[in-house]
């Protein structure tokens, strides 16, 4: 049976800049000549959303902020109405968008209690037989009888939480409250969540923590600008939803890129490396320094804000440069989103403006808060080049990419074999990102291929058996 | 509208936990809570007698304290739930934006709590109809039925004002100037019988005395509470209002008290965006 039904709901906001807001204004608006007229601006948050909610279900609700999550909680516990449509509520619903709220702070805890629960709309007598319980969930045997303004932010949150999740609800609207309190008190909400889920309490879950929705929710939905993209398992919703962050984030990152490229491209031809191609190296080398100092190529956006992207920075004395370095996926397609576990190809493409005798090219990959994670070069991985002249590629390639989540810095370099000569070195100067794909893997720095075996020890049972 | 009035009354716990809220809130922090509360229409009471009796003595209304704070009672419980009750709205956004309950409650109880107030007062006014030997009768019997009729007056008018305040911010702050001038216009601290009875103001004979109470439901309504507790001024003793128009004011506030309903009612579901 469906307990929560919405059926082609659709909200709009209608934001009117002309409105006067008070009283004043509308006797200033009087006297004034007819002002230039603003017409009205409509803001679809839902347009046409239709779903249900089973009684006993835990439903997630995904999607970019802005999306009109939160609209639709608002929806359901009714402190918006719908534009159009309708929604079918059956049953009482509890909802934890702000803990806390009507809690005053000149009454007790346990006047609190019972404040809150009438807000909830429960009645003295239940709030009184469920009060016990609500003082040992929030651990404040100590402090129920001293106003709530002499609490930590801890202890309110507690007590707000405990009163919420015990007003016995047939439905629970979550909304990104999940964030509150210290660990512990954060696991023993989701332990209690849990546990009314196995009640057999319907909850809607508005969150932006994935991990969340996967670990709470079997079933999830997509809204994507007002509109309902996907309904169904909430795995399936998920990883459309990221497919779809994915592209879209690679799109932007790629345009990027390309204005890059052509910025660098024009700087190249403003700047054209010294030709000093027959003449000595040491001259080289001055003739490279007396040119203006090298603008360091553009900050991607969003890069300013990664510690390493400060660092940025490149020299060496250019008789060979890295013209670009471009990271492939496993269908050779230029990426700059690859997956854990995947293979991952990096191509280094140089120039040599002379000829270079045993150069080394070689690479290492950052963590964006700076953490080393790696690399290598060709003189250590014993893929000795004799030599370079003119234009190539070095290719570096890995099978199963280890590298969670995450945006990574790469710094690329070519120099001599004893370190002691610079061609060209470049610092942070690639960025690319990593997604978890299809390994489950989470937690740490980086992803250990590995399987699991269990070899049960059954000796000791054959013994006992023997005996 | 029926299926309103049910929702109201399933709610009408936190109705009364809000005046309970409002009331311990005030009491708490001072011993003296209480007594702060009347300190106000006992001072008024003092400077009207004093101005009255010894500074415009020819006035000459008889035990004029009594005269006084039973119509400053009465009035201050309207004023402060008016003033109080437009801005209960806005003031508690926090709620009306995070939970849903009918939201008539927050003025309905805002009106309550300050009428629990005036009861707690009623006892000093009371000592004082004693000490001045007013002979109280039978038609005390109406003072629960005027209150009722008052609060009901002031009800709608708090749903009323607390509609437009969430439309139009500053209806708090034109209330307040409008309240002093309500207080001057109704009969609290003057007798009517002081009012001529006809006027010719430009040209218009204007019957004021009849004007002032068809137009201002307050002063019938503080006019029935001082038939009833003080009597006349003319020294003759506490009688029932006039049947005829005290009917006229049970059917003023009765229509006030739908019409403000209905109104806060038809706007209600734009509060929590509006907010």
């Amino acid at each position: 049976m469906a307990i929560i039904e919405v059926a082609d709901v659709s909200k709009c906001f209608r934001m009117r800049p002309d409105r006067p807001r008070s009283f004043q204004d509308l006797a200033v608006n009087l006297f004034r000549k007819r002002p230039h007229f603003v017409r009205d601006e409509l803001f679809w948050a839902l347009r046409d959303v239709s779903f249900g909610v089973n009684a006993g279900e835990t439903l997630g609700i995904i999607g970019a902020n802005g999306s009109g999550k939160s609209t639709c909680l608002k929806l359901l516990t009714r402190i918006i109405e719908p534009t159009s449509g309708d929604i079918r509520v059956n049953g009482r619903v509890a909802a934890l968008l702000e803990l806390g709220t009507g809690f005053h702070p000149e009454l007790t805890g346990r006047e609190n209690v019972f404040l809150n629960g009438s807000v909830l709309g429960l009645h003295r007598r239940q709030m009184a037989s469920r009060l016990n319980d609500i003082i040992s969930f929030a651990e404040l045997e100590r402090f129920i009888d001293i106003p709530v303004k002499f609490y930590s932010s801890g202890m309110y949150v507690r007590l707000a939480f405990a009163t919420a999740i015990n007003v016995s609800a047939d439905i629970l609207l979550v909304d990104e409250v999940l964030a509150v309190g210290d660990q512990s008190f954060q696991e023993k909400c989701l332990e209690h969540i849990n546990e009314m889920k196995s009640r057999g309490i319907t909850i809607v879950l508005v969150t932006h923590s994935l991990d969340a929705v996967r670990s709470l929710c079997s079933r999830a939905i997509w809204l994507d600008d007002g509109v309902l993209r996907q309904d169904g398992l909430t795995d399936m919703v998920v990883a459309r939803y990221l497919e779809h962050v994915h592209t879209k984030d690679e799109g932007e990152a790629r345009l990027i890129r390309e204005a890059e490229r052509s910025a660098s491209a024009l700087e190249a031809t403003q700047h054209p490396p010294p030709k000093t191609r027959g003449k000595s190296a040491d001259q080289a080398t001055s003739g490279s320094s007396s040119s203006p100092p090298q603008t360091p190529p553009r900050t991607e956006q969003g890069a300013s804000v990664d510690p390493v992207a400060r660092h940025k920075g490149r020299w060496g004395s250019r008789e060979a440069e890295i013209r670009d370095v471009r990271f492939y996926d496993r269908e050779g397609r230029e990426r700059l989103l690859l997956a854990t576990g995947e293979p991952m190809s990096v191509v280094i493409s140089y120039i040599a403006h002379e000829r270079i005798e045993t150069p080394v090219f070689g690479l290492a990959i950052y963590r964006n808060d700076g953490l080393h994670i790696g690399g290598s070069n060709t003189f250590l991985a014993k893929c000795a080049l004799a030599y370079i002249e003119g234009a190539g590629e070095v290719h570096y390639i890995v099978e199963t990419l280890p590298l969670l989540e995450g945006t990574y810095y790469l710094t690329a370099a070519i120099h001599n074999t004893t370190d002691t000569r610079v061609y060209d070195y470049q610092e942070f100067a690639y960025r690319f990102r990593v997604h978890l794909g299809s390994v489950a893997e989470r937690y740490g720095t980086i992803y250990i291929p590995a399987h699991w075996k269990h070899l049960p020890v059954v000796e000791d049972v054959a013994g006992d058996v023997a005996g | 509208m029926i299926s309103k009035l049910r929702e109201l009354y399933a709610y009408w716990e936190l109705a009364e936990n809000l005046v309970i809220r409002d009331l311990k809130v005030r009491y708490k922090n001072s011993v003296l809570g209480f007594l702060w509360s009347l300190l106000n229409p006992l001072l008024l009471m003092l400077v009207f007698t004093v101005v009255f009796t010894i500074m415009l003595p020819n006035l000459a209304i008889p035990k004029f304290p009594v005269f006084v704070l039973c119509a400053l009672l009465p009035w201050n419980f309207f004023s402060t739930s008016v003033l109080g009750g437009t801005t209960s709205i806005v003031s508690n956004g926090h709620l009306i934006k995070k939970v849903y309950f009918p939201r008539e409650i927050l003025p309905i109880a805002m009106v309550l709590s300050n009428f629990v107030n005036l009861l707690l007062a009623l006892p000093v006014l009371f000592a004082l109809i004693v000490f001045f030997r007013v002979p109280l009768n039978v038609s005390l019997v109406y003072l629960p039925l005027i209150m009722i009729v008052q609060v009901a007056f002031t009800i709608g008018m708090a749903l009323i004002l607390a509609t437009l305040d969430v439309f139009y911010r500053d209806t708090g702050v034109i209330m307040e100037v409008i309240m002093q001038a309500w207080f001057f216009l109704t009969p609290v601290f003057y007798p009517v019988s002081l009012l001529p009875e006809w006027k010719v103001v430009r040209g218009i004979a204007l019957p004021i005395r009849r004007l002032t109470y068809i137009l201002n439901p307050m002063a019938s309504i503080i006019a029935s509470y001082r038939s009833v507790l003080y009597g006349f001024t003319d020294g003759s003793p506490p009688a029932a209002p006039a049947w005829d128009f005290f009917s006229r004011t049970i059917v003023t506030s009765l229509l006030v008290l739908i019409i403000g309903y209905r109104f806060f009612t038809h706007f209600s579901h734009r509060f929590g965006e509006e907010i």
